[in-house]
């Protein structure tokens, strides 16, 4: 009988976020926050480029 | 975007999880956006593996996994899922080391053809932001839908 290998449905060409209920919030795991408030510092002082909309 | 990604998850599209399944294990990957500016708006990502014992993010880890392009292609697409749900605002990414953020130049290098048509892409080096390109080393990385 030839194997059947099942399909990997985790990996994707196309196609939106999966919504679920209760996800846990990471917003503020200890590397999250001091990586925000560095990147706060860091786009203070940051000379933004001039953007369009298509 | 039309990039190999793994399936991601969210509640309310500002948290996402996913897991890379690379050569070695399963690894749970997380991303959030964090509003860091007010004018002009700008989210900060962050971007790390979920400590196996804590469950918290960090990205001290060098994972190995082997499967570096479909998860920065992951982390792209929560990009796009973001900016659906949030508006197009700046986006600003930066390794927690220059070595981590090496890689992820390199991941972006890789696929900057395909994001963007999307996405205008500036590498930050100081504190001036200039439009991406190949081959130059980058501090930081920020990103616009157009």
């Amino acid at each position: 009988m030839p194997a059947i290998k099942k399909a990997d449905t985790n990996i994707k060409y196309s196609g939106g976020a999966t919504v679920v209920s209760g996800l846990k919030s990471h917003a503020n795991d200890p590397f999250v926050v001091k990586k925000n408030e560095e990147a706060k510092i860091a786009v203070s002082k940051l000379a933004l480029p001039s953007t369009e909309k298509k | 975007m039309n990039l190999l990604h793994y399936n991601y998850l969210t509640t309310d599209y500002q948290g996402y999880e996913f897991y890379s399944e690379g050569r070695k294990e399963s690894i749970k990957k997380l991303v959030t956006f964090a509003m860091i500016q007010e004018e002009p708006v700008i989210y900060n990502l962050a971007f790390g593996d979920a400590d196996p014992e804590t469950g918290l993010m960090n990205d001290s880890v060098t994972s190995n996994n082997e499967d570096r392009d479909i998860v920065l292609a992951t982390v792209a697409n929560t990009v796009s899922a973001f900016c659906d749900h949030h508006g197009d605002h700046f986006i600003y990414a930066k390794g927690s080391t220059p070595v981590r953020t090496r890689l992820y130049q390199m991941g972006i290098n890789g696929i900057i053809d395909e994001i963007s048509v999307d996405f205008n892409v500036y590498g930050v080096i100081g504190d001036t932001a200039y439009v991406f390109e190949k081959n130059v080393n980058y501090e930081a990385f920020l990103v616009k839908r157009k």
